[in-house]
């Protein structure tokens, strides 16, 4: 006869109950024993790193001369413009692949508790996102401000916004992975939630600047990619955007309001 | 235990489950048996508080699933077997769910051994045949050791020796006093690894009784008869108030047993070419109960319009 088990670890070794604490280790194990993780985390480092070094590379010469019309503040996390794409499709992932799998109702059955799991998730991704965005801006920095400060028009970490600029990549990169995950948790599809999410911050986001008048200036300023991409650049190329800070809390309120939909979705939806 | 009462979920203008009543009783295996649609996955869901019932409640040992504070170690369940991140091993799938429930790791390389998964725990799951994936899934369900364990449709893709592994440890898990809960559309496999059965078609509850008594009841058996005197021996056996159908060249006997109706024909001087007992499998008797509950029938092709 198979033994199954003996019960005994069950009433002795071990609390018998769940919390916020076993569920967020489920979750942390859950993110990181995917191949897709790894990938996008490797992607945004060599995106976001790598192409702020070489576009600094490249236009140091030209920033040094008369000619220049641009900020040199708008080059020194240029790649991060790029690396949003992996942060979202990371923040789709993390959700969208638990349907297609069927997964999440292990999840549930495992952690009915759905608050619980939407939390833990946010945490691990948002985590996850701040600290390789921070070091990825701050690699990117380094390397790129070498080459700048060949031409003599180096930042320090201590002009002005680029500290700032450096966490608020962090906070960006954050941000976009838990808006995409926040989609992908109402339509619960990879490709759908992937197209929406990349379509907003990068088409739509750049087409209301079609827009006219007032009205047109205001959405553009207000779209998601726009108010929250300017924290993450100590200078921008495009001069109407709404200041780091104020349009980091509009486009952390955008995301507030989607992820608060989708978690009322989630609690009372079948799994 | 498992109790459901007046248990229901519609979707739609569609009934999925109607209204049904059960238990299943720890200490033995309850067979969950019905055809394709008839409300079984959805019941199951609805056990470990997946799907919302549309009304009546359904609860294990007394508490709602969602009750549980660590419902891993109160309910094990197969769902389904594909319920995998393709790119995960097998050891960290159970190591996930290990900790989501605070049981420790040593835990995870008993089941794995339990189910046989040790050699290839650290492959990617994607790479698992289908036998490979239910066997990681069954693991799973006993991770926390749990009382109550519920496994829908746990033979699909197995091979027989699997069949014979699921079978077997089903009654071992029975054996040491727990609830096992065993969904199957087979009723064949049902009739060997069920002590009790629970049948349902289109959402209701059919039948709800021990597999012995299922089989007395429904499974039913006749003598079948042939001889060149087809008629006298019809007329003898009606005289002595036997239930006799002619099928073409056959008789179908009901209401004695082989020596008896033997005896009778040989009394009576006529002439027998054939004397079988005959058994409907369990199969038939399960298809004639559920056979108006049966969501997508086949036409057969001559009776297609």
């Amino acid at each position: 006869m198979t033994v199954v088990g003996t019960h005994a670890w069950t009433r002795q070794e071990t609390p018998a109950r769940t919390s916020g604490a076993t569920t967020l280790r489920a979750e942390w194990i859950k993110f990181w024993t995917v191949r897709s993780t790894t990938w996008s985390v490797a992607a945004m480092f060599v995106l976001g790193a790598g192409l702020t070094a070489l576009v600094c590379a490249t236009s140091a010469g030209w920033l040094a001369s008369s000619e220049a019309d641009e900020p040199v503040g708008a080059f020194i996390t240029w790649g991060m413009m790029f690396a949003q794409v992996t942060a979202i499709v990371l923040g789709t992932l993390a959700v969208t692949s638990e349907y297609g799998t069927g997964m999440i109702r292990a999840t549930l059955s495992a952690t009915p508790r759905r608050g619980e799991v939407l939390a833990a998730k946010a945490a691990v991704l948002t985590g996850t996102l701040f600290v390789a965005g921070v070091l990825t801006a701050l690699a990117g920095y380094l390397a790129g401000n070498w080459f700048l400060d060949r031409e003599g028009i180096g930042l320090a970490l201590t002009d002005d916004g680029v500290l700032r600029a450096l966490v608020g990549s962090g906070l960006y990169m954050a941000g976009l992975g838990l808006l995409a995950a926040a989609v992908g948790l109402l339509v619960r599809h990879t490709a759908a939630a992937l197209s929406i999410v990349l379509g907003l911050v990068f088409v739509v986001g750049n087409m209301t600047m079609l827009l006219p008048g007032a009205w047109g200036e205001w959405t553009t300023k207000l779209m998601p990619g726009n108010a929250g991409a300017r924290i993450a650049t100590p200078e921008s190329f495009n001069p109407l955007l709404l200041d780091p800070w104020a349009g980091f809390a509009v486009f952390a309120a955008e995301v507030a309001v989607v992820l608060a939909v989708a978690a009322a979705a989630f609690s009372r939806r079948d799994a | 235990m498992i109790a459901a009462h007046r248990l229901t979920k519609t979707y739609g203008p569609k009934t999925a489950v109607d209204g049904i009543s059960f238990t299943v009783e720890p200490g033995r295996v309850t067979g969950f048996l019905g055809p394709n649609g008839a409300g079984k996955s959805t019941t199951m869901r609805m056990v470990l508080g997946l799907d919302r019932p549309t009304s009546g409640s359904v609860t294990v040992n007394g508490r709602r699933y969602a009750d549980f504070p660590a419902p891993l170690r109160e309910v094990g369940a197969l769902l389904e077997a594909r319920a995998l991140h393709p790119g995960r091993s097998a050891r960290d799938h159970l190591r996930w769910l290990a900790a989501s429930n605070g049981i420790p790791r040593t835990r995870v390389d008993e089941v794995l051994e339990l189910v046989g998964l040790t050699a290839v725990a650290d492959q990617r799951v994607g790479r698992f045949s289908l036998g490979m994936g239910q066997r990681l899934g069954i693991a799973a369900a006993l991770i926390g050791d749990p009382p109550v364990v519920v496994l829908d449709e746990p033979v699909n893709g197995l091979d027989p020796e699997g069949i014979r592994w699921v079978r077997t440890l089903a009654r071992d898990l029975a054996a040491e006093g727990r609830t096992v809960f065993v969904s199957s559309h087979l009723m064949s496999e049902m009739a060997l690894t069920a002590d009790h059965l629970v049948v349902i078609g289109r959402g209701r509850v059919l039948a709800d009784c021990s597999t012995p008594d299922f089989i007395a009841e429904h499974a039913a058996s006749h003598v079948r008869v042939r001889s060149p005197q087809h008629d006298a021996v019809a007329t003898v056996l009606r005289e002595h108030g036997l239930d006799v159908a002619a099928h073409g060249a056959e008789l179908r006997v009901q209401g004695l047993d082989v020596a008896g109706v033997g005896e009778l024909v040989g009394r009576a001087g006529l002439l027998l070419h054939e004397l079988t007992l005959v058994r409907s499998s369990l199969e038939d008797a399960f298809m004639t109960l559920t056979a108006d509950s049966v969501e997508y029938a086949a036409t057969p092709a001559g009776a297609a319009r």
